[in-house]
């Protein structure tokens, strides 16, 4: 199981106009395997994640899902996909609980009654079974969009920001909840500026600027290489060394005096 | 910060605001599809108000007739009574001053006064009211009179009144914060009217001839009597004040509008003392009321209308949604809970039980035949509009799913499942009322023409009722296209695109729409007329038997038109480049 290559991407490439937002990239996720995607803003991390789900059309390139393509045989592709926006994106007008059922009839989910109510005593929202979108905190919503998204049992799974609007025990489940899928065999792409969390869950790492591949590989071998040649490194320092051009930290900002403040 | 220093940073943000958005509304002429809704927004407007402002006549232009002067001044006045009444019996909010979210994020923590903030509401205003005078001027220009009186005159009344409601806000919140309630304020108003209603009927009884039916048996005796109630006793001075507001927008001439503006503008004076002299706390409110602010623009912006409305509480699905079968019929559910309101059992059903109790109740009536009549070409004319209207109203479709469309993409579906799925609710609706409709013109054609014609009545129904939802779908269909082809066209919402191009750019649209459909319609029209005429005029059969199998051939096109328009548009829904299009 984990040998079989869940995601391959070969030669992606996004055009805006004249602008390269995503430039040939090409990689592979195994199940099993957690594939952070970093880089600074505007590196094409999300216009990445949206080509991989299909979302929008990739100028170029090929993008295979679990052995279907993603472009000749998008609903093969799309059956095996989920992808949390770090936006919860909901339906104004549909109850919580009509949500899952919308969402078990689009995926075509049998018996879907028992793993819905798990899934909404997991991120406690069986209570709010009834309540619209209106009326839940931004964290609920998220929480809402993973359960309709998990209620399909995904096996490709997208994060753009999962960790955004959550509170401290949610971030702890959802780190749980990614790592238990990803030991399941579900092969997931997290896109974060979060490096802490990339290093703690991430088994492979792929850095992005102006939407090219900077560096890619397992956490190990990249630590392994930065370290052979700039001494100890951690993922910010990594980062940092492949992103920045002079890899210089920003200046420290002036010094603050109450005594300089005029009196209110 | 101090006084000028900070006005002067709340002008820097309102000309800068003003400035940046009347930039950005220009650059985006360089694209043709703004510049080609600029140049039709820019003749229709030229044609339906502009022209207006360079014809021939006298500086003051038509005036009122004087016979009608002093009444237009009187019933104006009442008007302004009455909306002045309104705002002190139903609104039962704390005073909110509605800031945007930035504002608030960078207005409320300044160190800016209470005063400060209300002088910047005030500012904001003006811009609002300018707008709508340069709006009213123009449409009340086309039938006379002095432009210039005409906008002083409007500034004056709108001025007046928006800080009137904020004066009434502000009382109602110091009412509220010494324990009178908003039922006990309502009640005291509501005393005041009633009491004053009471006075002025009894003084007009006592003092007024009796009103007898000479004085209601035309206009002019009708005029010449409320003139008499409203221009003399308690109703003389209760208007009083309001008259001298509305008297500067009425002046006839220059000598009249310079001695009304005096009073006007002392009465606005006051109202702005009134207001910033009010100490009282708005701030917990506003918070509040931008927050809810930004959720409608939010929604709007994104082209969802039933997100601007406040949706308290989940609407019940109209039927339940199995696990399996096909996915499109998950759109439409979750598009018919949408609709909400509209298209509930209990309404259709409530409709249908008064709609027979009326047909039941006139029916016993011995003159109803012509009214029958009367009502079943009111029932065309209404089944008519539905085509043209009810696609425009009913936009539980793509029209509202179109800032979801990245949540739709990933579905596993066919584009043709998504486009069916979406269009299915608003058919199901538009054709459900029609219908109805239908059902009951057919009756009442029945019963006003006698039962012996019977067959041509339900002939017609049968044909409706068979073509319809075709049309319906095809309707509906357009403006979908519309909605992939030019999604920048469609943004719906009060942060869409605005201004003379918009304007144009919808009007194009609908040209466009009725264009579409009327050539969708011509082989349908075709080969029905020729059925028609075979079993017309070669079989010799009677209309009655001729149009049902006209109608099943035009439905058969329709019907092919239709799934042929849902397997293009699936396509179109395939390759829509949501970055290109909607996050260029």
């Amino acid at each position: 199981m984990g040998r079989i290559t869940m995601i391959h991407v070969e030669g992606l490439t996004k055009l805006f106009g004249d602008f390269v937002a995503v430039n040939d990239l090409s990689f592979s996720v195994r199940a099993g395997e957690v594939l952070g995607l970093v880089g600074p803003n505007g590196a094409g991390k999300t216009t990445t994640l949206r080509c991989l789900a299909g979302i929008i059309p990739p100028t170029r390139g090929t993008v295979h899902i679990c052995g279907s393509d993603l472009a000749r045989d998008p609903i093969a592709a799309k059956r095996q996909l989920a992808f949390f926006n770090d936006e919860p994106r909901l339906f104004d007008y549909l109850t919580v609980e009509q949500h899952l059922a919308f969402t078990a009839r689009i995926y075509q989910v049998e018996h879907y009654r028992p793993l819905a109510d798990q899934l909404l005593l997991e991120f406690e929202l069986t209570e709010k079974r009834n309540a619209l979108p209106g009326e839940l905190s931004r964290g609920m919503k998220q929480k809402l969009v993973i359960a309709c998204g998990l209620l399909h049992s995904p096996t490709v799974i997208y994060f753009d920001e999962p960790l955004t609007g959550l509170d401290p025990l949610g971030i702890r489940r959802m780190k749980d909840s990614i790592l238990n899928r990803a030991r399941a065999g579900a092969a997931m792409i997290i896109s974060s500026h979060l490096l802490h969390l990339v290093q703690e869950i991430c088994t492979h790492i792929l850095i992005l600027k102006n939407g090219r591949k900077v560096i890619g590989g397992t956490l190990e071998e990249i630590t392994r290489k930065f370290s052979e040649l700039h001494g100890d490194a951690s993922l910010e320092e990594i980062f940092f060394r492949a992103t920045s051009e002079s890899g210089a930290p920003a200046p420290p900002p002036p010094p603050v005096s109450i005594e300089d403040q005029e009196p209110l | 910060m101090r006084a000028p220093g900070m006005i002067s940073a709340l002008l820097y943000l309102q000309y800068h605001s003003f400035r940046n958005r009347l930039i950005s509304r220009v650059a985006r002429l360089k694209q043709p599809k703004y510049l080609v809704g600029a140049i039709a927004g820019g003749i229709y407007f030229y044609f339906y108000f502009f022209r207006y402002l360079f014809r021939r006549g006298g500086v003051w232009g038509q005036g009122l007739s004087p016979r009608y002067e002093l009444l237009v001044e009187l019933l104006g006045a009442l008007v302004l009574f009455v909306i002045v009444l309104l705002a002190w019996l139903i609104p039962h909010e704390r005073a909110a001053l509605t800031f945007t979210e930035a504002e608030v994020a960078f207005l409320f923590p300044a160190p800016i006064s209470r005063r400060a903030l209300i002088h910047f509401k005030l500012m904001r205003s003006q811009v609002r009211i300018f707008f709508t005078i340069l709006f009213l001027t123009l449409l009340t220009r086309r039938s006379g009179g002095n432009a210039w009186t005409h906008a002083i005159g409007w500034w004056l009344i709108f001025s007046t009144l928006s800080l009137h409601f904020l004066g009434s806000s502000f009382a109602r919140t110091m009412l509220l914060d010494r324990g009178i309630s908003n039922r006990m304020r309502r009640l005291m108003v509501f005393l005041f009217v009633l009491a004053l209603a009471g006075f002025v009927t009894v003084w007009a009884k006592r003092t007024l001839p009796k009103l007898n039916a000479s004085d209601l048996s035309d206009l002019n005796s009708i005029a010449d009597y409320a003139q008499r109630v409203l221009n003399s006793g308690p109703a003389l001075y209760l208007l009083y004040p309001f008259r001298l507001v509305a008297r500067p927008y009425l002046a006839g001439d220059a000598g009249a509008f310079l001695n009304a503006l005096g009073p006007a503008l002392l009465i606005l004076l006051l109202h702005y003392a009134w207001v910033v002299r009010s100490n009282v706390a708005f701030e917990e409110a506003s918070v509040e009321a931008s927050q809810k602010l930004a959720a409608k623009l939010a929604a709007a912006r994104a082209g969802n209308w039933q997100g601007v409305k406040t949706l308290r509480k989940g609407k019940r699905p109209l039927f339940k949604l199995a696990v399996t079968g096909p996915p499109a019929t998950a759109l439409f559910w979750k598009n018919l809970i949408s609709a909400g309101q509209a298209f509930t059992f209990r309404i259709w059903v409530t409709i249908v039980i008064l709609a027979v109790a009326i047909y039941a109740g006139l029916g016993t009536n011995s003159h109803s035949r012509d009214l029958f009549s009367g009502l079943a070409i009111l029932i065309g004319i209404l089944l008519g509009w539905s085509l043209l209207i009810g696609p425009q109203i009913v936009r539980q479709d793509l029209r509202q799913d179109l800032p979801l469309a990245d949540v739709l993409k990933m579905y596993p579906m066919r584009g043709w499942q998504v486009v069916l799925g979406e269009v299915l609710a608003p058919v199901a609706i538009l054709a459900g009322a029609q219908w109805l409709l239908v059902l009951f013109g057919a009756a009442f054609l029945l019963h006003a023409r006698g039962m012996s014609e019977g067959p041509l009545p339900l002939a017609i129904a049968f044909s409706a009722i068979l073509l319809l939802p075709m049309l319906d779908l095809l309707l509906l269909l357009i403006p979908n296209a519309a909605v992939l082809l030019f999604p920048a066209w469609i943004q719906a919402g009060r942060e869409g695109p605005r201004g003379i191009e918009a304007t144009g750019q919808r009007l194009i649209l609908v040209l466009g729409q009725l264009l579409v459909f009327a050539v969708t319609l011509l082989p349908a029209a075709a080969v029905s007329a020729a059925v028609f005429f075979v079993i017309k005029l070669a079989l010799g059969a009677a209309i009655a038997v001729a149009l049902p199998p006209a109608a099943v051939a035009a439905a058969v096109i329709l019907a092919v038109e239709a799934g042929l328009g849902v397997m293009l548009l699936g396509r179109l829904f395939e390759r829509f480049d949501l970055s290109a299009e909607l996050n260029p």
